[in-house]
């Protein structure tokens, strides 16, 4: 990929004379989900710094606790009380599979949640945000088996997520998810499970090859006696290693904290989460190693603030430029609020509609392969993945048989409608007032608001012929719109941003 | 393909459909991407497809169908004292045996078991059952144990088995064929196959006409974006869109010899037919019909529901007989739970256990097969299930798939003897 900025300039702040539309749609689509045009109008009437005050505030608003999750962590120590003392068997396994069964729900009644939180434009790019450190500091319902640990994970990442980098990493090392998801719960004195401490240098903090395996062995021994019950973070003493190990050179009786002050003094250390950041946000090309450091040194001097990197990452003139525009594949969940946004829908509150999509495109939220996080890129697309994007769209443009939900749903669906949340399909109500224009100035319009690059001529020409056909007027033009709209959302450009 | 051949009505490979929609966009302008694309469609000319292939077409009812008034005890007390309001009269009931009889809805699907292809696999469910939709149709669909998390379906565990490298027609044919909302569970996979999802019913022709061509169009030819990822997309697109000419060419031409009645569920089925007829090498078709969630007022909906499910089921066998093309289908039913017995205060039943299944075609050993719940249940207390589900999926595996359920299943269930 040829840059169009040399390392030292990169993340100098855009200047002002070139914040326009075309910059505030890279920055609304990149940072949060789509880009609506009164959201781009807005944000170039503020202009740059405002807009990203706005987008990312000091005081970001929190995703409230879902209420089956508040339940269920009130429960959990009753449950836990009751496992211990059952016999192992049918009982046992009763209350095992009942936990289970219940966790089960809770996370989908939050992943739903969580997609109406996010959908908000006011949400969006801090959601997003959360979504990215989530990638980063990963943990997976699959494993840890409790939603109230998983929702208290996600919780602290959002209520440190704009705070310095050491304190949210030591945070994480005490999230109960974290201390069962990578093995913190098994590691003692005399007996360190190494699991964490790797992670935590590989894919936490640094990087591979920035550490050794004895960094790794000693900082393991360090993280002994860190437990959690009931969802409360726990440090059993007598299980702690207390004696000297020697990491990155330096030896002393180390804690936990220590060794994540000791990885932050690393010179890998400040370049590892702008490296990410690219994965995550910008491309699926790495940039050369003189981009990251030159970020990582400036924001290593400015201690770790991550609402700081995010500030001058999406404020920097590498974000902007030409060859980060229109390039990147939109991840499922990107794709699915993105078009949630677009169509000025609601997210329905119904699983089967909303969660099955998403994890038959490869994204079942709170719930990621493995510790890697989601690989992104081309690895969200195949001839399945694209199929169910296709099938996404037609369904969001074809109105819920209410006949065929399930009672359940049905309940769901009743009650969000009485709070004036139904529009869960895209009405025409959206497209009638390009009805009004002519064929050439209906195309325009929906280009230049879907897709993230001005379409080439014999692109627009395809789908201003679509329009005009037939001499279509009233109701048929109407139809031809949402036709067109259908396909163009389908089309290979709109999975990109 | 020979130069003299005459221009095709649709493009069977991508090379074709290049050269038909040719807007110049040119091999070139993929040079990143060329290797695997001639390499396809070099594969495409030589093997033919596999046409004698024996194929499974799965259909779902969607919400939990009552299987005590589908399959029903005629002369059980504890049948009508559980159902007092629902339950059916012994002398609408179509009889089976002297105990047992179907749905007085169910005449064409009586008629196909008289006839000895139709089996009713009894009490089909699985141990600890859950009796959430989503949780239950996620263990239907993989197959997996009540308290096990898979994250892939045992459809799609049986193509990564056995539709590696399938000589399609050409590279991309489908080897699974959904219509229903969303890819099924049931056909999520490790590897990528293709795969292919037809709207319900008879969708709107004239739309996915539309939406096809000017999908054509806009992946033919120089977009908004020109980046290495829009044309990985493109060609992605243009795989899919291969097959959907294709399948839609197919759908226009066919020609059913037995007549459909006039719904979606039917329609679904004509189009599998047609699918069918016309070659494709797709191994298993899945088919949805919804509305089984009957908590209230049940008595209706289900009957309304059992005619279509039954008169679809009837047409489609009709047809694949007349086309001569029954002994190379099987068709299987399945639900995520059955019913509460004991009806509830709403005339209708709550989320239960388990449930007969249907499985019919000419190769099937038609009759009843299981042994029936028993009945002598307090009230509210659910059905305890006699065939595990993962018992009829490992007898579709080994004795017609011809795909060892092991790998699939990931133990071995017993087969049984109804095919």
């Amino acid at each position: 990929m040829k840059l169009t900025y040399p390392a030292t300039e990169a993340w100098e702040p855009l200047p002002a004379a070139e914040w326009n539309a075309e910059a505030a749609r890279q920055l609304l689509r990149r940072a949060g989900w789509s880009a609506l045009p009164a959201e781009v109008t807005r944000a170039t009437t503020e202009g740059l710094a405002a807009t990203l005050d706005r987008l990312f505030p000091v005081q970001p608003a929190l995703f409230i606790e879902p209420r089956l999750v508040a339940h269920l962590k009130e429960d959990v120590p009753e449950m836990a009380r009751g496992l211990a003392q059952a016999q192992p068997g049918p009982e046992k396994q009763r209350l095992q599979r009942e936990a289970r069964e219940r966790s089960q729900l809770a996370i989908q009644d939050m992943s739903i949640k969580w997609l109406q939180f996010a959908a908000q434009p006011s949400n969006a790019a801090f959601a997003k945000w959360v979504l990215f450190l989530s990638d980063v500091y990963v943990v997976a319902v699959e494993k840890v088996k409790n939603a109230a640990l998983i929702w208290n994970h996600y919780d602290l990442l959002a209520r440190h997520g704009f705070g310095a980098a050491p304190v949210l990493a030591k945070a994480i090392s005490r999230s109960p998810a974290m201390i069962n998801y990578l093995d913190l719960n098994q590691s003692k004195r005399g007996a360190p499970n190494e699991n964490f401490a790797r992670e935590l240098f590989e894919l936490f903090l640094l990087g591979e090859g920035n550490y050794s395996e004895q960094d790794i062995k000693e900082s393991a021994r360090a993280f002994t006696g860190y437990r959690q019950q009931f969802g409360v973070f726990r440090f059993v003493p007598g299980q702690h290693d207390a004696s000297s190990k020697t990491i990155f050179g330096q030896s002393g009786h180390f804690t936990g904290d220590d060794v994540i002050d000791l990885a932050f003094r690393q010179p890998a250390a400040g370049a590892f989460l702008p490296h990410e950041m690219v994965k995550f946000y910008l491309s699926d090309t790495p940039l050369p190693p003189g981009y990251l450091h030159e970020l990582g040194a400036w924001w290593r001097a400015r201690d770790y603030d991550l609402r700081t990197l995010a500030l001058r990452f999406f404020g920097s003139r590498l974000f902007y430029a030409a060859e980060f525009r229109g390039e990147f594949i939109k991840s499922p969940v990107q794709f699915y609020l993105g078009l949630v946004q677009d169509l000025d829908l609601s997210v329905a509150p119904l699983p089967r509609s909303v969660l099955n999509p998403l994890r038959q495109m490869g994204q079942m939220l709170f719930n990621p392969p493995n510790v890697r996080g989601w690989v992104g890129g081309r690895n969200w697309i195949n001839s399945a993945t694209l199929g169910v994007r296709r099938q996404l769209v037609e369904s969001l443009f074809s109105p819920i048989k209410e006949d065929n939900l399930n009672a359940d749903e049905q309940i769901e669906f009743v009650a969000a409608r009485a709070n004036g949340n139904s529009n869960f399909t895209a009405s025409d109500a959206l497209l009638a007032p390009l009805a009004a224009l002519d064929s050439a100035a209906a195309a325009d319009h929906l280009l230049a608001n879907f897709l993230a690059l001005p379409a080439a001529p014999p692109f627009r020409d395809s789908v201003r012929k679509f329009l005009a056909a037939d001499h279509a007027d009233g109701p048929q033009k109407l139809r031809r719109l949402r036709r067109a709209t259908v396909t163009l959302l389908q089309s290979p450009e709109y999975q990109l941003c | 393909m020979s130069s003299n051949a005459p221009t095709p009505l649709f493009p069977t490979t991508r090379r074709e459909f290049l050269h038909l929609t040719g807007r110049g966009i040119g091999l070139l302008a993929f040079a990143r991407f060329a290797p695997e694309f001639l390499v396809n469609s070099a594969l495409a000319g030589t093997p033919g497809p596999e046409k004698d292939r024996p194929i499974l077409v799965l259909v779902q009812l969607a919400g939990g169908n009552d299987g005590l008034n589908t399959l029903v005890p005629y002369e059980d007390a504890n049948y009508y004292r559980l159902r007092p309001t629902l339950g059916l009269a012994k002398e609408k009931v179509l009889r089976i045996n002297d105990t047992l009889g179907l749905h007085p809805s169910c005449t064409a699907l009586h008629r196909l078991l008289q006839d000895g292809k139709l089996a009713v696999v009894q009490n089909v469910g699985y141990p600890n059952p859950n009796r959430s939709h989503f949780r239950s149709s996620e263990i239907w669909e993989t197959a997996s144990g009540s308290s096990e998390f898979l994250s892939t379906g045992w459809i799609g565990r049986f193509m990564d088995n056995a539709c590696s490298g399938l000589p399609g027609a050409d590279g991309h044919d489908p080897v699974g064929v959904h219509i229903s909302n969303g890819v099924p569970q049931s056909f999520l996979s490790a590897q990528d196959h293709p795969t292919f999802g037809l709207l319900s019913g008879a969708g709107n022709r004239r739309e996915n006409e539309e939406n096809r061509q000017l999908l054509e169009s806009l992946v033919s030819q120089p977009g908004a974006a020109e980046n290495d990822n829009a044309t990985f997309l493109k060609h992605m697109l243009m795989d899919s869109l291969v097959t959907e000419k294709k399948v839609q060419h197919v759908l226009g031409s066919y020609q059913p010899s037995a007549s459909y009645p006039g719904n979606a569920f039917a329609a679904s089925l004509r189009n599998i037919a047609g699918l069918i007829a016309a070659g494709l090498p797709t191994r298993v078709y899945f088919v949805s019909l919804s509305g089984f969630d009957t908590h209230s007022n049940q008595a209706n909906q289900q009957a309304n529901l059992l005619t279509t499910l039954a008169e679809g089921l009837a047409a489609f066998q009709k047809d694949l007989e007349l086309h001569q093309l029954d002994g190379q289908v099987t068709t299987m039913t399945f639900s995520e739970f059955g019913r509460r017995p004991s009806e509830n205060e709403s005339r209708g039943t709550d989320h239960g256990t388990a449930a007969p299944l249907f499985v019919l075609g000419s190769k099937v050993k038609g009759g009843l097969h299981g042994t029936a719940p028993a009945l002598n249940l307090a009230p509210n207390q659910d059905l305890t299930y006699s065939t595990d589900f993962r018992s009829v999926y490992a007898t579709m595996l080994d004795r017609w798939l011809a795909c060892p359920s092991e790998t699939v299943l990931g133990g071995k269930f017993f087969d049984l003897p109804i095919i």
